[in-house]
């Protein structure tokens, strides 16, 4: 039922746009001069074809080389948290989301249209929807509590900065990334989330998160949120974690899993921060 | 007694202007070493100084000694011209300036643009500086107060072409080239002008029109949006009386369909006529390219001894990540050596024309190629040291996945033919070297964490350089050991100069938007 709900929502949330006229180009009618030139847009293969470069170097590494989904929330086959119409989606495109992973695109009016007849293309009636959670929101957050989640990830002004801020992820991560996240942490590390492991020449051993890194030095964080400085003539070795440094809950009980994903999945507060951290970008 | 006193004074106030850059001064640049008087330094584009104040010896003691705040936002890509103590350089948004070269203190600034666009520096001619605007003109401005002498328009207003290079003065012309064409689906071209009025005395265009020499090698009308930008100063042989230039890429960058043929004369290295502006000879890089490999590197001059016999050669580290040699007054091509990773070429026909190795052209669902988009070096310059007989350049290790879609031409956008995005799980990484040029071969080289965007000089023994972490660094020019170090606090995106004046030696570098310069204490 819930697939089918998500279809059906699909449709009437984008009736007035490009997939309305893909439906009714399906039925034999074009019925007005709007939807004909949408849809003689969304059919013109150049636009597609630059759209979907443009998408398979700009957007796919966090939605997904079908854009079935990653990082970034799937943009086929659901309703858009940003982006409703062609212009919010645009908007959405050129300016980025603050507070969240995704950047603005630096592209032309051009560059960006195309970006946008390839994502609505993408969207088709009979394109099934996502898997949701099917948990106890309210018991989840008691799971996250006992779990000691807070103690590497920070939601609105409670936890730690160590790991990945929870804050929105329900609005920025699908039920399927958040799961994965969980089960197999190692699968998608958060760029900018590099474990790694610095050895001195006199044996410390210290891991953490790498902040910045130059030729010289490197600063880390270390699990107490402490920021670290190395310079690199004291360094022996610098060792990339393979794995992320979340341990993995393959061994949770399966209510308490879905539970649990029933709460992150409800996080769509505020991240108060701007647009640019010292993480989002190694310099 | 009183009107004597005021006679000397009117008497000292009407005496000529300070001695005034002629020609004979530019050819002959490395004989006052004390100056910065083109771009690249001189005309070989060799950046080296034969001073030895600041040396390996005591260059652990150089300290900035004044910071000129631009407040200027924007790339801040110029190399300053030095000019009997005062410094002139130009910033973003055809901002430029003169600074005293001992203290910093500025003497005047305008800013000539809205444009945002970078600019790279200026040239300088009798009473005259020259500099570009990002619109497309050029401009003459007098040395006492920065104001406009005269402007010569290279495009019409409004159009898809941008400039931003540092002309280039030989004898009483003012070269220049034009940026913007591979991007925007416009016909590249050098210009040169009346150094003393601004009148056009030649035009080349980079692309061929059908029926010309090289115009079959473009696909029906592709030639007129065929790109071959021209928007790094090139170098200048007062002898062959020969200008050398990189010539960019074609348009549309990543996708070919439109484009079949060699595409002459982009990604090449031209050598013209000073006077005339025609053609001598020509060597392209990579026929037909694909991957925005334009050749606007340093064509470096150097005189060597190859195969036992003296040889005028230039030699540019090229983006498509080859190392050349070819012989100047010809354009004969004598080697290229790889200087980093690179999955295009499996080697060279006889005539230097590269063979290519399959599956290294962009495709719709993307190809992984080496080098990267901004190609294995790019604009920062290199450096040669006649002592130790190295070249020093800076190195982008960098692949990219390229792909291509052909799109279609609408004037004024951007028409690029495709996209890139880096490699997953590969992290990039810069080197600074020190190859012989006859070889290719790698005497030493420093990593980078990050691919750098900033170049060398030589000087003293010491390399300087910079790299993306805001490091100014300064080498050993023999062994590479690393001396010195000053983070500057931005991404450095030029090239260090040095100057004297007086008796003190001061290197200066561009960072974020403010001139630093270092001396000893």
């Amino acid at each position: 039922m819930k697939f089918l709900t998500a279809v059906v929502r699909n449709r009437l949330l984008f009736c007035s746009i490009t997939l309305c006229a893909g439906a009714l180009f399906l039925g034999g009618a074009l019925a007005s001069p709007k939807l004909r030139a949408a849809y003689h847009k969304i059919r013109n293969s150049s636009d597609l074809t630059a759209g979907k470069s443009l998408f398979l170097a700009n957007c796919a590494m966090c939605h997904g080389m079908e854009a079935g989904g990653g990082r970034g929330p799937a943009l086929v086959g659901r309703e858009f948290l940003h982006g409703s119409s062609d212009d919010e989606l645009l908007a959405v495109i050129r300016e980025g989301i603050p507070g969240s992973s995704m950047p603005a695109f630096a592209g032309t009016d051009e560059e960006e249209r195309n970006i946008v007849v390839y994502i609505r293309s993408l969207s088709s009636p009979i394109v099934g929807g996502n898997a949701h959670p099917t948990g106890d929101a309210e018991r989840g957050k008691r799971v996250y509590s006992g779990l000691g989640c807070a103690g590497c990830h920070l939601i609105d002004d409670a936890g730690s900065v160590f790991g990945p801020n929870l804050t929105r992820v329900g609005a920025g991560r699908s039920y399927e990334f958040l799961k994965q996240s969980l089960l197999n942490p190692s699968a998608d590390i958060t760029p900018g989330g590099d474990g790694v492991t610095v050895t001195t020449v006199d044996g410390r051993r210290v891991t953490g998160i790498r902040i910045n890194e130059d030729s010289f030095t490197l600063q880390l964080r270390d699990q107490s949120q402490k920021f670290i400085t190395f310079d690199k003539s004291e360094i022996r070795q610098v060792t990339h974690e393979k794995k992320s440094l979340m341990p993995t809950y393959s061994s949770l009980p399966p209510r308490d899993l879905e539970d649990l994903l029933a709460y992150l999945s409800t996080l769509r507060g505020v991240v108060k921060g701007g647009t640019g951290t010292a993480i989002r970008q190694l310099r | 007694m009183n009107r004597l006193l005021l006679a000397a004074a009117i008497l000292a106030a009407f005496r000529p202007l300070p001695a005034q850059v002629t020609y004979k001064r530019i050819v002959n640049a490395l004989e006052e070493p004390q100056n910065w008087l083109t771009y690249w330094g001189d005309y070989s584009g060799m950046r080296h100084r034969d001073f030895d104040q600041i040396n390996a010896a005591n260059v652990k003691t150089l300290r900035p000694e004044w910071m000129y705040q631009t407040g200027v936002s924007g790339a801040f890509e110029t190399a300053p011209v030095v000019v009997d103590g005062i410094m002139y350089f130009t910033a973003a948004s055809g901002n430029v300036f003169a600074v005293d070269g001992r203290t910093g203190r500025e003497l005047w600034r305008h800013k000539y643009s809205e444009n945002p666009s970078a600019n790279r520096g200026l040239a300088i001619l009798g009473k005259l500086l020259y500099m570009v605007t990002p619109e497309g003109s050029l401009l003459a401005l007098d040395l006492r107060t920065g104001d406009v002498a005269w402007e010569s328009r290279m495009v019409p207003s409004k159009s898809a072409y941008i400039a931003t290079l540092a002309p280039l003065v030989v004898k009483d012309k003012v070269v220049v080239g034009i940026s913007g064409g591979e991007e925007k689906g416009t016909r590249g071209f050098m210009d040169a002008y009346d150094a003393a009025t601004g009148r056009r005395v030649w035009r080349f265009w980079t692309i061929p029109e059908p029926g010309q020499p090289g115009g079959d090698t473009w696909h029906g009308d592709s030639w007129k949006l065929g790109g071959g930008a021209a928007w790094l100063t090139g170098t200048f042989d007062p002898k062959l009386n020969l200008l050398y230039w990189g010539i960019g890429n074609p348009s549309p960058a990543l996708s070919g369909e439109t484009r079949a043929g060699d595409n002459l004369y982009t990604a090449a290295l031209v050598a013209l006529d000073a006077d005339t502006g025609l053609l001598k000879w020509d060597y392209q890089f990579v026929p037909h390219d694909l991957h925005d490999w334009d050749a606007c590197q340093s064509p470096m001059l150097l005189d060597v001894k190859w195969k036992g016999h003296d040889r005028k050669v230039v030699v540019q580290a090229n983006r498509n990540g080859f190392f050349y040699m070819l012989d100047r007054q010809t354009g004969e091509f004598l080697s290229a050596t790889p200087f980093a990773r690179q999955t295009w070429a499996k080697g060279f026909d006889a005539k230097g024309r590269p063979i290519r190795l399959p599956n290294s052209d962009p495709t719709p669902q993307g190809t992984r190629v080496c080098p990267g988009l901004a190609g294995a070096t790019n604009w920062m310059a290199p450096s040669y040291n006649p002592r130790t007989r190295l070249f020093y350049f800076a190195v982008r290790e960098r692949c990219d996945i390229y792909y291509s879609s052909p799109g279609k031409f609408i004037p004024g956008q951007r028409y690029f033919g495709g996209a890139v995005a880096g490699t997953p799980g590969e992290e990039e990484y810069g080197l600074l070297k020190a190859i012989d040029p006859l070889t290719g071969e790698t005497k030493w080289d420093f990593r980078y964490q990050h691919a750098p965007w900033a170049g060398t000089l030589s000087s003293g023994g010491l390399i300087f350089a910079g790299d993306e972490d805001g490091y100014l660094m300064a080498f050993d020019a023999a062994s590479g050991k690393i001396l010195w170090r000053f983070n500057t606090g931005n991404r450095l995106i030029s090239s260090p100069i040095t100057y004297m004046i007086g008796k003190r030696q001061f290197v200066a570098m561009p960072s974020g938007s403010a001139m630093i310069t270092f001396a000893l204490p």
